[in-house]
């Protein structure tokens, strides 16, 4: 009794120094956890906290664009949302609501890390092998087959490419991930910082130049102003250059193999990335997931954003999500492009 | 000071006994609040307008386009369109051109419109995005929906046929749009009396201008930049209303 009062007076005190209820309950499921495990606690509170990238990564995230009903964003990952809630919602035996911050790439990670979002998705890879990538865990895939790749305007690029290619196809080198890489030596690459893609070329390329990008579009934006050092090659994230060089940035050209397919430099899955501790949270999703999975869903998703022809702003007005509007108006900002520097 | 008593009470006595005149009154008063409100509507659909290519400006982070900007650019829009100085109401006198209830919705519509703006400052900031779907249609969907929250008096837009469901015409509005649609071009609008007596409707036309035909005008069937099938309009063509209802307290 004495326990049940001193909280009561807390949540008074909380009550008069928070201007919000979502801030009290976050703050008191700090002190107090409403239940043992995150399941628990998200059907408890019946919101579930989601992050996705403020940056463009089309199909998966779109801008965010003005409705009939105010800001909304869609994609592919917004569609899964919608579904796992849905899914969730069945599970909890309540209605349970997304609740979407849209925050900057790198700042999902610290995010989920410090407890403000129960999951996040944006096409992640799932099997970056990176230092930066440690403490979080990933579900199930929900898209296979993406991976890095590259795109040019450059037809000597292309061509330097091709010839690696084939050459490779002639005489298969014993170490492909090197001799690929080959093909890239020397050339300025930009990447988004902190993506899989960043991490790749990090680890693997020896670029001239390797440029620091805060997103896509601003990495588009800086090849356009023709700054130098010019980028030869943008690499990230296969199935968003694929939609963008298809659809928005027809000057661009995908890297390709000699049969004309993508020239994958790493294949990789995307997931859902929860805090590492979140045992029954990742059983539930990979459960979510395996049954979006069966039911066709999934595929059915990836047809809609990857295949179809639609224009984005009519899917947002249709089935759009909201999201918290006045944490995005301090935090936007396509940012910009730097050349980094070697320690 | 008799006389002055007995004039009041003259007054009462013919209000008292003339409800339609009291009625006549009213509607008066609500038909001039609602043409008001309608034309502020428009107003901050053309300040939309004039303010598009700036917004849909993939080159530019933060526009500058602030809900304070759009508050001073409708201001001198609105004075343009009815000479009625929105930043003088408060102080103005009540009279047949500003009846009271006008004086306390144009600025809640204002105010409605505001939110609208700084709610889209997310998206109107986007760097390396054009189009945005921040259009006059999407300003005056979102500014009645608001406006029409706290008032009792309800804003809409509407059309014969409606890109967004929600502004899909009612019974009344349907007969008014087609009646309109054959007509040529006019500013006139159209106030009639509904539910015995107890609504009153507002309908003004809205007409295509040139912008609006990259999305609306030919050919018939392509899809426009926001993945909607263009309708094959001209210029002038009716393309819509915005819509008032105000229901009246004294009945015939």
């Amino acid at each position: 009794m004495g326990t049940s009062r001193v909280r009561l007076g807390w949540m008074a005190v909380l009550c008069l120094c928070l201007p919000g209820c979502g801030l009290l309950i976050d703050a008191v499921e700090h002190v107090w956890p409403v239940s043992g495990n995150k399941v628990g606690i998200i059907c408890e509170r019946e919101r579930v906290q989601v992050g996705l990238a403020m940056e463009p990564f089309r199909p998966f995230v779109f801008p965010t664009i003005w409705t009939d009903e105010g800001a909304r964003v869609t994609g592919l990952d917004v569609e899964l949302v919608r579904a796992m809630t849905d899914e969730l919602s069945r599970r909890c035996g309540r209605a349970v609501t997304p609740v979407l911050h849209l925050v900057r790439f790198r700042d999902l990670f610290r995010l989920l890390n410090e407890g403000h979002l129960d999951w996040f998705m944006s096409a992640v890879a799932i099997n970056t092998p990176a230092p930066a990538r440690a403490g979080v865990a990933y579900s199930l895939p929900y898209f296979y087959g993406g991976g890095i790749s590259g795109i040019t305007t450059s037809p000597a690029v292309l061509e330097r490419v091709r010839a690696n290619v084939l050459e490779q196809a002639i005489h298969p080198s014993p170490d492909r991930l090197a001799a690929t890489s080959h093909a890239l030596d020397g050339l300025t690459i930009a990447v988004q910082d902190e993506t899989s893609a960043y991490y790749y070329a990090e680890a693997n390329l020896s670029p001239r130049r390797l440029i620091l990008c805060d997103s896509l579009p601003a990495a588009f934006e800086y090849a356009d102003s023709q700054a130098e050092p010019r980028i030869d090659v943008i690499l990230g994230a296969q199935p968003v250059l694929e939609y963008m060089v298809k659809r928005v940035r027809k000057d661009w050209s995908p890297l390709i193999r000699e049969n004309g397919r993508p020239l994958f430099l790493t294949k990789a899955d995307y997931g859902v990335v929860v805090a590492e501790e979140s045992y029954h949270l990742r059983w539930l999703l990979n459960d979510l997931l395996l049954k979006l999975d069966e039911s066709g869903r999934l595929r059915e998703m990836r047809t809609r954003w990857l295949d179809e022809e639609y224009a984005f702003p009519r899917r947002a007005s249709l089935e759009g999500l909201s999201f918290d509007v006045e944490q995005m108006a301090t935090h936007y900002a396509q940012g910009t492009c730097r050349l980094k520097v070697e320690p | 000071m008799k006389t002055y008593l007995f004039c009041i009470l003259a007054a009462v006595l013919l209000v008292l006994a003339q409800p339609s005149m009291a009625g006549a009154v009213e509607r008066a008063e609500a038909e001039e609040t609602a043409r008001l409100l309608a034309k502020l509507l428009q107003s901050g659909r053309m300040v939309i307008e004039r303010n598009q290519a700036l917004i849909d400006d993939p080159h530019k982070g933060e526009k500058g386009f602030t809900p304070e900007l759009f508050e001073q650019q409708l201001v001198r829009e609105f004075l343009a369109k009815t000479g009625i100085d929105l930043t003088a109401l408060p102080s103005a006198p009540v009279s047949i051109l500003i009846p009271p209830l006008a004086k306390e919705l144009l600025p809640a519509l204002v105010q409605a419109s505001r939110e609208v703006v700084r709610d889209a400052q997310v998206v109107i900031n986007q760097r390396g995005i054009g189009y945005k779907n921040f259009i006059p249609a999407t300003y005056g969907s979102q500014a009645s929906a608001r406006f029409s929250k706290s008032a009792h008096v309800r804003l809409k837009q509407t059309a014969i046929e409606p890109r967004n469901p929600k502004n899909e015409p009612d019974e009344y509005e349907a007969s008014v749009l087609k009646w309109l649609s054959a007509r040529p071009r006019a500013e006139a609008y159209v106030s009639e009396l509904t539910e015995e007596g107890r609504t009153l409707r507002v309908v003004m036309p809205i007409y295509y201008a040139k912008d609006c035909l990259a999305c609306h005008g030919e050919p018939k069937g392509d899809l426009d930049i926001s993945g909607y099938p263009k309708e094959g309009h001209k210029e002038g063509d009716l393309a819509g209303a915005i819509t008032v209802t105000a229901p009246l307290t004294i009945r015939k």
